[in-house]
């Protein structure tokens, strides 16, 4: 808790803003907060700052525009709507729209999305617009095809649902193959790790109590002047993960803060840079608003586990100052680590808040509420029961020794009418894996046993997992048939391509 | 210097490179190293420029060896690029990385082409003619 002391009021929003109108507010960076803090001591510092500006420029993939396109003569209620292909949501009226950063372009797919049309929308070039109705009698038209710019809106509202995490988990990669996803490209065999965030100079980081920020606070975004309208979805104050929901007016917004981008075999997004002053109210906002990225931890989560991210299993906990050095030691090695948030552009963020300040043209705000400090984070509980591998997959499992020979097993195969022969040792333990067209190779080559055929570096399947998982793995590594193991490696069963298209029908399991 | 180093099936099996280190008391880094029995490919850096770059690449050809200028490099955009970071980590030889202001660096001689760079970067300002 915070005690007295420390909430004891050092100078009110008002005082501030009246030294920022007289030009003589002292206004610091958070990584110039820290230096002085660092060389004369909280106290001094506490007393001598009136606001520490934050920055983050990074990806932010709940980020949207709200548009009004002004209606058409003829006009028309437009039901599907496009820019430069991105579709356009519209569920709203006639001619308003919602165009998410996530969006992808129906004829350029991962290449460009909603955050490209928005970045090229603020540098000022032509979009596509086209959109498709069925026609009423107050709106008759049911096509148009034109193009905009955005000086022809008359509305472009950047309102963002989460964005400015106070700090994320960073990202690494246990598996044996290239993981593609949206913490960017991960290398097999722990190749590398990535994180993002800017640590030390993170907004929420900075008042992790949220004593100053809240519904209301005037924010830099995007190159503008912007807004939090409260707290972003999937707030998690209690675990340190806080968001929040900003607005602002795109037209006042610059291209160089405000950037369309695509992850490799994953999906577009935007770069969105956020700058929020930290008031300094009290020690204890004195205190934290120097927090060092020495200070500040997040675990490095195993992505090649494909389970919800908090489910992810966890390979280290670091700070961001071990991320940002450009290595993190795992087992006995270093792994690189590299960011995919930009440092550079949130230090650029943060001497632009002040610079602001100091020139007297943005002034702070108290929040008309504060962020919650309290918020449950849920995940998503699926009613009713869905087919796991165990439902569908056969229990009856014809396996061979590796000391078997190639012609009994393939008219084993025959006998059975099975494609896919797991090879186990005497404890049943898998030790690989031969398919009919492996021993048809083998009778035409002339092999004798299994073990000089067989693929050893089996891929598997785990009775509790999704089929939905499991099919996509076998679709990845271009297999028609899994076998089924225990955590002990055991043989329980097979799964097939035959399996999921017999028994999985419409969703449901056949039997 | 970066230079493509082409071995043929006679003499896959010689240890030229060392040979040629020792002899001419020189550090030469291996980038990249394709080696099987038939043929080899190494992509190497040689710190000499020059007369001294050149009698070091005679002794190559006089081994037998095929000499190749490797001129293939990255392209980038640089008032695009955000120095985000994301082509750092995943670079095999380090020829990307931040600078002190946090501004991204490019080691052309450490450079093997293999453009993971290309595909990772989330605003495609890397490019490779």
């Amino acid at each position: 808790m915070l005690s007295s002391e420390k909430t004891e009021e050092l100078r009110t929003i008002d005082e501030i803003n009246e030294k920022i109108r007289r030009g003589d507010a002292v206004v610091l960076t958070a990584e110039e907060m820290i230096k002085l803090v660092e060389s004369s001591g909280l106290e001094v510092a506490a007393k001598e700052v009136d606001v520490v500006t934050t920055g983050t420029f990074g990806a932010m993939c709940s980020s949207g525009v709200f548009l009004n396109f002004g209606h058409s003569d003829p006009p028309i209620k437009m039901t599907r709507c496009w820019l430069n292909d991105v579709p356009v949501y519209k569920g709203l009226a006639a001619v308003d729209g919602y165009l998410g950063a996530t969006a992808m372009s129906e004829t350029r797919g991962f290449e460009y999305g909603g955050g490209h049309v928005i970045e090229d929308l603020v540098s000022g070039k032509e979009v596509v617009l086209r959109a498709e109705s069925y026609g009423t009698d107050c709106y008759p038209r049911r096509h148009i095809e034109t193009v905009i710019t955005i000086d022809d809106l008359n509305q472009a509202i950047l309102v963002n649902p989460r964005n400015c995490y106070q700090r994320y988990d960073a990202a690494t990669n246990s598996s044996d193959r290239v993981l593609y996803t949206y913490m960017g490209t991960l290398l097999p065999n722990y190749g590398n790790i990535t994180f993002s965030g800017a640590g030390q100079l993170n907004p929420l980081c900075k008042d992790p109590n949220y004593e100053t920020i809240g519904l209301g606070t005037r924010i830099f975004l995007g190159g503008g002047i912007g807004y939090i309208i409260g707290e972003g979805t999937q707030h998690s104050p209690g675990a340190g993960f806080g968001t929040i929901m900003v607005k602002g007016d795109l037209k006042q917004m610059n291209s160089r803060y405000l950037r369309g981008a695509s992850f490799h075999r994953y999906g577009t997004t935007l770069y969105v840079g956020i700058g929020i002053p930290i008031p300094i109210i009290n020690m204890n906002v004195a205190r934290t608003a120097a927090l060092k990225d020495e200070e500040i931890f997040v675990n490095i989560r195993d992505y090649a586990v494909p389970s919800r991210p908090d489910l992810r299993p966890v390979v280290k906990r670091v700070s961001y100052a071990e991320l940002r050095s450009g290595k993190v030691n795992i087992g006995d090695r270093d792994v690189p680590s590299s960011s995919l948030s930009s440092y550079k552009m949130a230090r650029e963020i943060a001497e632009t808040l002040k610079k602001w300040i100091l020139e007297g043209t943005f002034f702070l705000t108290k929040p008309i509420e504060p962020l919650p400090r309290q918020r449950e984070f849920k995940p998503l509980k699926v009613r009713g029961r869905e087919i796991r591998v165990g439902d569908i997959m056969s229990r009856n499992v014809i396996t061979a020794r590796p000391d078997e020979d190639i012609k009994a097993v393939a008219s084993k195969l025959v006998e059975k009418g099975i494609d896919h022969l797991p090879v186990v040792d005497q404890d049943g333990r898998l030790v690989g894996i031969v398919t009919s067209w492996d021993l048809a190779k083998a009778i035409a080559q002339d092999k004798r046993r299994l073990d000089e055929i067989m693929t050893r570096k089996v891929i598997t399947a785990f009775e509790n997992e999704s089929i939905d998982v499991v099919a996509r793995r076998m679709a990845q590594y271009n297999i028609s048939g899994v076998p089924v193991v225990d955590r002990l490696n055991h043989v329980i069963g097979i799964l097939t391509t035959d399996d999921i298209s017999r028994k999985v029908i419409g969703g449901r399991c056949a039997q | 210097m970066r230079v493509k180093l082409i071995y043929s099936h006679e003499v896959v099996d010689k240890p030229i490179l060392a040979s040629i280190i020792l002899m001419a008391k020189i550090p030469i880094n291996i980038l990249e190293a394709k080696v099987n029995a038939q043929k080899g490919e190494l992509i190497v850096s040689i710190p000499a420029t020059g007369d001294k770059l050149k009698e070091i690449l005679d002794l190559f050809r006089r081994e037998g060896v095929q000499v190749q200028e490797f001129a293939e490099t990255l392209r980038i955009d640089w008032d695009k690029c955000m120095a985000c970071g994301a082509c750092i980590s995943p670079c095999p030889t380090k020829a990307l990385r931040f600078r002190e202001d946090w501004s991204l660096e490019f080691d052309e001689e450490k450079c093997v082409a293999c453009k993971i760079c290309v595909t990772v970067c989330p605003v495609k300002v890397i490019s490779m003619p």
